[in-house]
């Protein structure tokens, strides 16, 4: 893409630079190499990328607001699309499933912070945390602390599937689940490794799950993805 | 008015740069900050922007250490990366020039951030800003301040030429100067408006330069780009 050099517009306000005045060089030249002014491809410049306490510190002094949605994703604050009603619905159906049969076995953690030890503060929608006392209020849980994250997906799909399945896994968390609402399905990923996990199941509905590190609790999909027919 | 670019003067003496030599020029861009572990391309998201009014409070509490190298971009904190021995020199060739200009023609701004409005806070190399005997005390000096932007470009050419010329024209900076230093030349953009600069000269050795603003102010390039022989 080659850009032409403009004529000084006429009426810019400032004095158009004259260069035969005093025999100084100058004048309309070839554009450089590369040059495009209009649309260009931004060449490489990092992000400054934020600790977790950076993160928090930013609550806390009022530059990112509690209301806002936004985590923590490889040191980049990230703004959370926001909830559509399919997706909140889904977030409804996973809490209720997993809180009646929490008592005495797990903690449910819904949309709020766990710590990744990358740096990342993400917010899945429901987090299975081992059960403890005092209910993490000394410091968000991390990945030892998880037993199964899931999040609901309905425009986030992609994301939710390739990046955030991938961090999980790093971070060793061993079980992640997407309620896929597009697809009207459940995809689970086990076997994390430092690449992903190794292993996808698609369970449908009539299907049962179990989640690795609670082999008792068998759930139905059906219970978990939004009521049959609700949309019609 | 046409006029032809001059090669490079041959009485000069001075060998032209060879780029390649020292690897100076076209040091291919660098791949976009990569995801710690995703190959594939990540499914876009959005980043939470930042405002100025945020950017400056992020300073203010510590979350930004006053001595870090970085730069507010369309919201975004961005790195700025460590400089090279010749940005140096760059930069200080341009201040022994302004010094024998009378110091009430302006306010010479040295790696200090322009405020240029809510989403934008570049640093320039250097600015020249209208005189002020109070030296902005307190204030934060914007386009309508602004006389002159320069930036001293080594690996940075690309990203100096193609994204802070054309934010600092966009924002109605007089005139900005980039010494382009794997080329061995001054590309100054004159003639600012939403788009960017209209204009865009280059100017080589044997040339003399005025900024359209200080027209009294006249420097030689070959007083901005490395002496004959430096760095042999």
């Amino acid at each position: 893409m080659t850009t032409q050099v403009k004529p000084p517009p006429a009426a810019s306000g400032v004095a158009p630079w004259q260069p035969s005045r005093d025999g100084t060089a100058a004048a309309p030249v070839k554009p450089p190499p590369a040059m495009a002014v209009a649309a260009p491809p931004a060449p490489a410049r990092e992000s400054r990328k934020f600790t977790v306490s950076e993160y928090y510190r930013m609550a806390e002094v009022g530059i990112l607001h509690h209301t806002e949605r936004v985590e923590l994703i490889d040191g980049e604050i990230i703004v959370m699309a926001p909830i559509g009603e399919p997706h909140a619905t889904g977030v409804d159906r996973l809490t209720l499933a997993f809180a009646e049969v929490s008592r005495g076995r797990f903690i449910v953690r819904v949309q709020n912070p766990i710590r990744l030890n990358d740096g990342g503060a993400p917010q899945p929608d429901l987090v299975i945390l081992r059960l403890r006392e005092d209910f993490y209020i000394s410091a968000h849980p991390g990945p030892g602390d998880v037993l199964l994250i899931i999040e609901v997906s309905d425009s986030t799909l992609d994301f939710d599937r390739e990046v955030k399945s991938r961090r999980y896994a790093a971070a060793g968390i061993p079980e992640m689940w997407v309620l896929n609402l597009p697809e009207d399905c459940l995809e689970r990923f086990t076997a994390p490794g430092p690449q992903g996990y190794a292993r996808h199941d698609i369970l449908r509905r009539g299907d049962r799950v179990s989640p690795v590190a609670l082999p008792d609790l068998e759930l139905a999909v059906d219970e978990l993805l939004p009521p049959a027919g609700a949309e019609e | 008015m046409t006029t032809q670019v001059k090669p490079p003067p041959a009485s000069s003496g001075v060998a032209p740069r060879q780029p390649s030599q020292d690897g100076f020029a076209a040091a291919p861009a660098k791949p976009p900050p990569a995801m710690a572990v995703a190959a594939p391309p990540a499914p876009a998201r959005e980043s939470r922007k930042f405002t100025v009014a945020e950017y400056i409070r992020m300073a203010e509490t510590g979350i930004l250490d006053g001595q870090e190298r970085v730069e507010l971009i369309d919201g975004e904190v961005l790195t700025m990366p460590p400089m090279g021995p010749e940005h140096f020199s760059g930069i200080m060739g341009y201040t022994q020039a302004f010094r024998r200009f009378p110091v009430e023609w302006f306010c010479l701004l040295v790696q200090a951030p322009l405020w240029l409005d809510e989403y934008f806070a570049p640093e320039p190399d250097l600015a020249l800003l209208k005189f002020r005997a109070d030296n902005y005390w307190g204030l934060r000096p914007g386009p309508a301040d602004t006389l002159l932007a320069i930036e001293v470009a080594k690996s940075s050419l690309q990203y100096d030429r193609e994204i802070k010329a054309h934010i600092y024209g966009r924002a109605g900076i007089p005139e900005t100067w980039v010494l382009n230093l794997p080329e061995d030349c001054l590309e100054r953009f004159t003639a600012p408006g939403p788009q960017g600069y209209a204009r865009h000269d280059i100017l080589r050795r044997g040339d003399k330069v005025r900024p359209v603003a200080l027209p009294d102010l006249e420097l030689a390039v070959d007083e901005l780009l490395p002496p004959a022989g430096a760095g042999e």
